[in-house]
């Protein structure tokens, strides 16, 4: 074990090809974090191509690079301007542009920058921690519980991109219908190919992957003229020294908020489609809620810049821990991330970790280094950030576009994948103007073969429909995906309304019965906790309705 | 009764599934063992079916957004103007790959995308046309030298 993390240390640290690349792609990632319009999956998906040359670990370490270095890259625009560059790092500004303003930009920077790196770390140490365990426990699912683990993925997706349920519940299947589309993998029949011999091979998930998210959202970025035609950002702020051991010296201080909210990014990592977006909001808010100095916030608190930036890059550390210990993406980075394994012929799964030791740690040691790029990239960043604000975006969009053509070109050397992605930008930017989500359908196009295939397994090698209701895991898995599909109206529903007060305890009752029939003692205990639990909620909303009544 | 757009694109699904699930039936069936190769696409189908229904039902109900049936005034064209540019531009470039191949084809491409998009004058010219150059001529250096893939050479070049 130990030799095998040493070789993966040496393969990554030891090697200045993947240290360079790895430099170039946090920077990256910082700049593509950083400017609106932009977003770090887009980062990573402009990457991929780039990677086709390099080995399995070179790859996936740059991408690594991408997906840290853009979770910090948003804190620099939304800090100096007030704009958010991702999504990831909305809540920051509602702290660290009034820091700013207040004449401290150089210890609001310093203060996300540590966060972010703080929370990277501790993410580390659990995705290092968790992964082998969770692929552990990925052995022991069979067919039937893979298929309603990527049931659950696809439902939580749908339930989580936000908007209406049913939008999102359409996109997942035409995600999935897209994925039957060409040779069928058990039989090796040819399916909706209408006579079309390019149909044959199926729609390769990339160019998919690219035309649904990065075409269409650039033809987005350019849809308003008078906008793509200005500077990326009007005010592109200006150059700031970050000070680092005031900021230090802060968080460390504020430890509890740190912790607390490097979990829950942690935990929304782990959650399909609850990414960075979701995490630094939730962080924020919590921190609020625990704090004395409530009034403080969203007028400079440092507390209000230390948990969503700790909370959003702890995220990439627990959405990297579903991919690596079940081969299950949980957000279109990772899926990106899951297509170059494949390129390499490499199927994560659970056997992954064991059967490609040294990627995975490798993986692992990446992700821990490129916090430290991160860092020390910051300061030079900031320079070409303040440059690349004053490209207007219609320059972006148009080489970027082309580029895209070459990168999914570079793929399979076939321009029918260069149609694909352009199909599929169509369709993406229309489905985006009807309100549909996007991510539901990516997820449907990466898991679509993955279900079907599990799906043939199992009932190949039992007709019995039953076992999917029958063995745990694929109960626990069916229960959940019911769970996320009830859980926006959950959402909607009034405080005190009959149904805001089952869904939690019916929720825990529900998940508990599946672990009664583990098998193991540990799960036989948890599941008896989650039963009391689920009767206290109960017991304590009848007291107070019984309280209301009276 | 009103129709939004809702209506329009769940009728257009309902027409896809219908589709799409009669051709599922001449779906070849060799006979083999197992789950047939029909089986899961005509799941999905059926499930979008359902879903494109509800959704249908729906947007009877709601209000929101609806224009009258028949009339499409209401939607603004021009709103989509760039995107048209960039889907007509694309079409453009992938028509004409084969005879121009990545090099020429990727240059005219965003030079053309360029000034369609950010507008004519001599000065925006020369910059669109320095922009594209370097960009796609360093974009298709990098993959052709530096990851060896063999770009579309184009049948212009080959006859030069």
């Amino acid at each position: 074990m130990i030799d095998v993390i040493l070789q993966a240390f040496a393969s990554i640290v030891f090697d200045p090809v993947t240290l360079g690349l790895m430099l170039v792609g946090t920077l990256a990632g910082i700049l593509a974090g950083a400017i609106p319009g932009f977003t770090i999956a887009m980062g990573v998906i402009l990457t991929l191509p780039f990677t086709f040359g390099m080995t399995a670990i070179q790859g996936l370490a740059t991408m690594l690079g991408v997906f840290v270095g853009g979770f910090s890259g948003g804190l620099m625009s939304c800090m100096l301007t007030g704009i958010p560059g991702t999504p990831s790092s909305v809540a920051t500004t509602f702290d660290g542009f009034p820091l700013v303003r207040s004449g401290k930009p150089g210890l609001a920077l310093g203060l996300g920058l540590w966060s972010s790196f703080f929370g990277g770390m501790i993410s580390a140490v659990i995705l290092v921690a968790l992964a082998p365990q969770l692929a552990f426990l990925g052995l022991e699912f069979g067919p039937w519980d893979y298929f309603s683990l990527i049931i659950f993925a696809l439902t939580i997706t749908v339930s989580l991109s936000g908007g209406n349920i049913v939008k999102g519940l359409i996109a997942g299947l035409l995600g999935l219908f897209a994925a039957t589309v060409g040779e069928d993998e058990i039989n090796g029949v040819a399916r909706f190919t209408f006579g079309f011999d390019e149909f044959r091979q199926g729609f390769a998930f990339l160019p998919v992957l690219i035309g649904l998210f990065a075409f269409s959202q650039l033809l987005t970025d350019v849809e308003d003229g008078k906008r793509a035609k200005s500077p990326l950002m009007e005010k592109s702020g200006t150059l700031v020294r970050v000070e680092h051991r005031q900021a230090i010296a802060i968080i460390l201080k504020r430890w509890i908020n740190l912790f607390r909210s490097s979990f829950i990014g942690i935990f929304t990592g782990i959650l399909p489609a609850a990414g960075g977006s979701i995490s630094n909001i939730l962080a924020y808010d919590q921190a609020k809620k625990a704090s004395k100095n409530r009034s403080n916030f969203g007028k400079g608190e440092y507390d209000g810049i230390v948990a969503p930036e700790a909370a959003n890059n702890a995220t990439a550390g627990g959405a990297l821990i579903m991919m690596m210990a079940l081969g299950i993406p949980g957000d279109i980075v990772t899926a990106v991330m899951l297509g170059a394994l494949m390129i390499h012929n490499i199927i994560p799964g659970p056997t992954f970790i064991q059967d490609e030791p040294l990627l995975a740690y490798g993986v692992f040691i990446a992700f821990f280094v490129a916090h430290f790029f991160m860092v020390g990239l910051q300061a030079f960043s900031l320079r070409i950030f303040l440059l690349v604000t004053k490209i207007p975006m219609y320059v972006l969009a148009s080489v970027i576009l082309a580029y895209c053509a070459i990168g999914v070109f570079a793929l399979h050397n076939v321009v029918f994948d260069i149609w694909v992605m352009f199909f599929f930008g169509v369709i993406g930017y229309f489905m985006k103007k009807l309100g549909f989500p996007l991510a539901p359908m990516i997820l449907g196009v990466v898991l679509g073969k993955l279900a079907e295939l599990n799906l043939a397994r199992a009932t190949g090698i039992s007709d019995d429909l039953l076992l999917f209701f029958l063995r745990p895991w694929s109960l626990f898995f069916l229960i959940m995906a019911v769970i996320s599909v009830i859980f926006p109206f959950y959402q909607d529903a009034e405080k005190g309304s009959k149904f805001s007060n089952i869904y939690v305890p019916a929720s825990v009752f529900a998940l508990a019965i599946p672990l009664l029939f583990m098998e193991s003692i540990t799960r036989l205990i948890i599941a008896l906790i989650m039963i009391g639990i689920s009767f206290y909620f109960v017991y304590k909303s009848f007291i107070k309705n019984k309280a209301l009544i009276n | 009764m009103k129709i939004n757009k809702d209506t329009i694109v769940s009728i257009f699904l309902l027409i896809f599934c219908g589709i799409m699930i009669n051709s599922s039936y001449y779906i070849e069936d060799p006979g083999y063992q197992g789950m047939k190769a029909s089986f899961w696409p005509r799941i999905i189908l059926w499930l979008l079916s359902i879903m494109s229904l509800v959704m249908l039902v729906k947007s009877f109900a709601d209000n929101v957004d609806s224009i009258k049936a028949g009339s499409f005034s209401k939607i603004n064209y021009m709103q989509f103007k760039n995107a048209l540019i960039c889907f007509g531009m694309f079409i453009f470039f992938l028509t004409f790959l084969e005879y121009l191949g990545m090099l020429i084809g990727g240059i005219l491409f965003v030079f053309g995308l360029l000034t369609f998009l950010g507008g004519f004058s001599i000065k925006k010219s020369t910059n669109h046309l320095i922009i594209s150059v370097v960009t796609i001529g360093v974009m298709w250096s990098i993959f052709t030298f530096g990851l060896k893939v063999i770009l579309p050479e184009g049948e212009l070049i080959r006859i030069w």
